[in-house]
């Protein structure tokens, strides 16, 4: 036997991920979506200013002691209208990514399950209003028709559906062929209870991840109506208008448009982070594909 | 020519360092065949992955592995890759992935000859066909693509390609484990021929004790990451020199004879690093005493070619010898139990499977041919046929999960003909007279709920509401599983307990026929006999009555009074277990019990 009986070779260990360990990135996702949260809940009893006083002796101010982001073209305080502009950018994108999950998600769970004429119909629907381009239907849409705020929510729903559909479809077609789904049918569950309590939570991963990515486009969908000017606002400030109305001035006073623009830009990634961090959890613990 | 010394295997990250597998020696020389008989867990695999060098990540051999004089685990990636292949050919279990399905048989031949026989098309011609010859597959194969193979001949294609390069060393991982009784004894038989006539090494790795005995000249048993006994095929066969060795002899169930009390080995095959520094079977031996829980025992020499890691072998060697000799002896079936009135009438079902492909040419498949069987209350038949003679087609029929194009099928008097058509309360009636256990138990448990949850959820549709607490616990006390399992969810379970967790939820039906599609094929053997004499004792407790579905006629014995072989989507032949499988009639049969025989008896010569 030559020297080298005991060498240890080959040692590529990769850095074992342990579940319960939250990664930076999720952790500083998680922190921006409390710190929304926050804003959209208890914004009102923030000691901020009023994010409507109107001051025009004091416009177009740089940051100081008693505006720390600085005024606006008419003297509004720019960091009390970022505050009072979160629940007007999260609620409405909240609202229709839920509603694009609860639509899409039975539509897809019947589709994928039952397949046959349901399959057939929702799937080229869903073919369809892929076709179609979201965001110019519902410019045209707001414009010509004239949306209000849940207006505007409703048409992101019935745009933003077939998204959730597909994947759901897809997922469930799946887990059906999986025999712990035949031997619930044949205990002889009723389908709704089958896709509700045996199909849907192990697909829960994928339609929460969805989730989140609708919500960011919805945030994103809102905002470009608002921005656009289409947003019919009850005067109370959101983030898109904002960012429209602080461009002429981003040379000289970039924080009128800037921290509104943040704000919207950290939401987006931290719901994104948080969401895909979600599945992987999910998948791992068993459930899911 | 191969040898391994203190090949130890660890599993090693910031977190964690546990080891897979310790401590494992191995001599191999040439032109001989080396048996790795392990259950699952037991390393043998990882063994021989470590060897070839393709250890899954974040996993560390150390020790010593020797391959004519070359260092194996010391060497580059580069080297490694000249050795593998080349020197050292690999066949894997699964024959329907090893082969690239866009490749023809003959193009993935080409690829892997050596370079020196890649020159003129006409040389590479005859070459190919003479690698498809010695591996008995006709010269058209080369054009075939993988899935117009059968799944013996693909396994034929793989192995041919494992050769190409004329290693001097072949590692067969569970290379018959996907095939078919008859398929399986073909490519034993070819691996044996080809590796006298090469003169070559083979390093079979098998869960199967019998496919090790009938074609290996040395087995070694792996027990949680460690090897507990090496001896000459022939001589751990008679006379086993280790107690795990032994309780797995016992748990092989005999083809030619019933027998009237399964051996169970008790618990179940613990990770290797809970028993690093012990005998790692002792928690399950009935030999154990303090010193085998002290030290880890090594591997020496009690015989000529005889290696045991049992402390206490020179004391207990003859109680084991004596065990297995008695095993042998015949016991008589029971009396089969009174049988009532008819349960469930299956008449002339056929069904066919229509396969489409995109460019039109379809294809027909007939599954069932014209079917009839009826079963009486109280009695087991069993169903056996290969792949695809439509034997599980007939339980999803009776079950409603598919529908016979023709034919008549009536459960408890009522036409089940179309689960569709049936309306709720017949449906119901249906559903509590037959139920099944399905052969995956690890796709048969849903993961998301936890053992409880599920089981409650059936006890409380069969009851219509409200299940008393203890209900649960004492479902799972009839499956032999303690009460404080209902907290479980099934990732934390083995594959024996999940398979008892979906009996359980089978029995909180309360049917009078249980269907069972080949509920142990996916288990270890010592799972096995546990499943089995379960279901044998739920049956007496409840006079159920059983359909039993299985290719492994070994078992349908055990199971059994009655039996149905299938061939093709027909019945061939019927009768009582006993007489079909002594006396057998029809072709079909004879080759069934022969390949399942045949086995058996070379290993006995």
């Amino acid at each position: 036997m030559s020297a080298d009986a005991s060498v240890i070779v080959a040692a590529p260990s990769a850095p074992a991920r342990r579940a319960a360990r939250v990664p930076v990135s999720v952790a500083i996702g998680m922190a921006v979506l409390c710190a929304v949260a926050v804003l959209v809940i208890f914004g009102d009893l923030l000691p901020v200013q009023d994010p409507l006083a109107q001051n025009l002796s004091a416009t177009l101010k740089t940051s100081s002691g008693a505006h720390l982001l600085g005024t606006d073209q008419i003297g509004r305080d720019v960091l009390a209208r970022v505050v009072a502009g979160a629940r007007g950018s999260v609620v409405g994108p909240l609202v229709a990514a839920f509603g694009c999950a609860v639509v899409g998600g039975s539509l897809g769970l019947l589709a994928g399950y039952s397949g046959g004429l349901a399959d057939v119909i929702v799937s080229r629907v869903v073919d369809i209003m892929y076709a179609l381009p979201g965001l110019l239907v519902l410019i045209v849409f707001v414009g010509v028709v004239g949306g209000t705020y849940w207006m505007t929510a409703v048409v992101l729903i019935a745009l933003g559906w077939p998204y959730q559909a597909r994947l759901c479809r897809s997922a469930t077609l799946a887990q059906s062929r999986l025999t712990y789904v035949e031997a619930a049918r044949t205990i002889g569950f009723r389908r709704s209870r089958i896709l509700r309590r045996h199909v849907m939570p192990n697909i829960f991963p994928i339609i929460l991840t969805t989730f989140m990515l609708d919500f960011v486009s919805c945030v994103l969908g809102f905002s470009a109506l608002a921005f656009l000017g289409l947003s019919s606002t009850d005067g109370s400030p959101d983030w898109g208008s904002m960012i429209a109305q602080g461009q002429a001035y981003l040379t000289t006073n970039p924080w009128i448009s800037l921290a509104p623009a943040l704000a919207l830009v950290a939401m987006a990634a931290g719901a994104t982070l948080v969401g895909d961090w979600a599945y992987d959890r999910l998948a791992r613990r068993g459930v899911g594909e | 020519m191969l040898s391994l010394q203190n090949l130890t295997i660890r599993l090693a990250t910031p977190e964690s360092d546990r080891v897979l597998v310790q401590d494992v020696d191995l001599a191999l020389e040439r032109g001989r065949m080396l048996g790795i008989v392990g259950e699952s867990g037991s390393g043998k695999s990882l063994t021989a992955r470590a060897i070839i060098g393709l250890l899954p990540r974040g996993l560390v051999a150390s020790g010593a592995v020797r391959f004519q004089g070359a260092s194996l685990l010391t060497m580059s990636e580069r080297e490694m890759r000249g050795v593998r292949g080349a020197r050292i050919g690999l066949l894997m279990q699964d024959p329907f992935t090893m082969l690239n399905p866009l490749q023809t048989i003959g193009a993935t031949l080409v690829e892997t000859l050596p370079a020196a026989t890649r020159r003129a098309r006409a040389e590479v011609k005859v070459e190919v066909e003479r690698r498809l010859a010695e591996v008995a597959l006709p010269a058209d194969v080369a054009v075939r693509y993988p899935f117009q193979l059968s799944g013996g001949m693909r396994q034929r294609a793989a192995l041919a390609a494992a050769l190409a390069r004329d290693p001097e060393l072949l590692i067969a991982d569970e290379p018959t484990t996907a095939l078919d009784v008859t398929t399986q004894d073909e490519i034993l038989k070819l691996l044996r021929d080809i590796q006298q006539h090469r003169g070559m090494s083979i390093i079979l790795i098998t869960h199967d004790l019998r496919v090790a005995f009938s074609v290996c000249d040395d087995v070694q048993v792996m027990y949680a990451g460690s090897v507990v006994e090496r001896a000459p095929a022939s001589q751990l066969r008679q006379n086993p020199l280790h107690p795990y060795s032994s309780s797995l002899l016992l748990a092989e169930l005999p083809v030619s004879r019933y027998v009237e009390e399964l051996t169970m080995v008790p618990g179940r095959v613990p990770p290797a690093h809970t028993v690093a520094h012990q005998c790692a079977f002792a928690a399950r031996c009935a030999w154990a005493d303090e010193r085998c829980l002290q030290t880890r025992p090594p591997l020496e020499e009690v015989d000529a070619a005889r290696w045991s890691a049992c402390l206490r072998v020179g004391e207990i060697a003859e109680e084991l010898e004596a065990q297995v000799s008695e095993a042998d002896a015949v016991s008589d079936r029971p009396v089969a139990p009174a049988l009532g009135a008819g349960l469930v009438v299956a008449e002339s079902l056929t069904k066919t499977y229509h396969s489409s492909s995109l460019f039109g040419s379809r294809g027909t498949v007939r599954a069932l041919d014209d079917v009839s069987l009826e079963i009486v209350e109280g009695e087991s038949v069993g169903l056996v046929g290969e792949t695809g003679s439509g034997k599980s087609t007939i339980a999803r029929c009776l079950l409603g999960l598919n529908r016979p194009d023709t034919g008549r099928i009536t459960i408890d008097g009522i036409d089940a003909s179309d689960f569709r058509k049936l309306g709720r309360r017949e449906e119901r009636r249906v559903r509590t007279c037959v139920q099944a256990v399905f052969q995956d138990p690890y796709a048969s448990l849903n993961p998301a709920l936890s053992v409880g949850s599920a089981l409650h959820e059936v006890l409380e549709f069969r009851q219509d509401g409200n299940v008393e607490k203890r209900a649960v616990g004492e479902l799972l006390d009839s499956v032999g599983l303690p009460a404080s399992y209902a907290s479980r969810r099934p990732a934390q379970l083995s594959g024996g307990e999940r398979q008892r967790i979906a009996i359980a939820r089978a029995l909180a039906m309360r049917p009078r026929l249980l269907i069972c599609d080949e509920p142990v094929a996916a288990l270890d053997v010592s799972a096995q006999a546990v499943i089995l004499e379960l279901l044998r004792q739920v049956r007496r407790e409840r006079g159920m009555s059983m359909l039993f579905i299985t290719h492994d006629l070994s078992v349908v014995r055990q199971m059994s009074e009655r039996l149905i072989v299938l061939y093709r989507g027909k019945i061939v032949e019927q009768g009582d277990t006993d007489t079909v499988l002594d006396h057998p009639t029809h072709d079909y049969t004879r080759t069934l019990r022969a390949a399942a025989g045949a086995t058996v008896e070379r290993a006995i010569q």
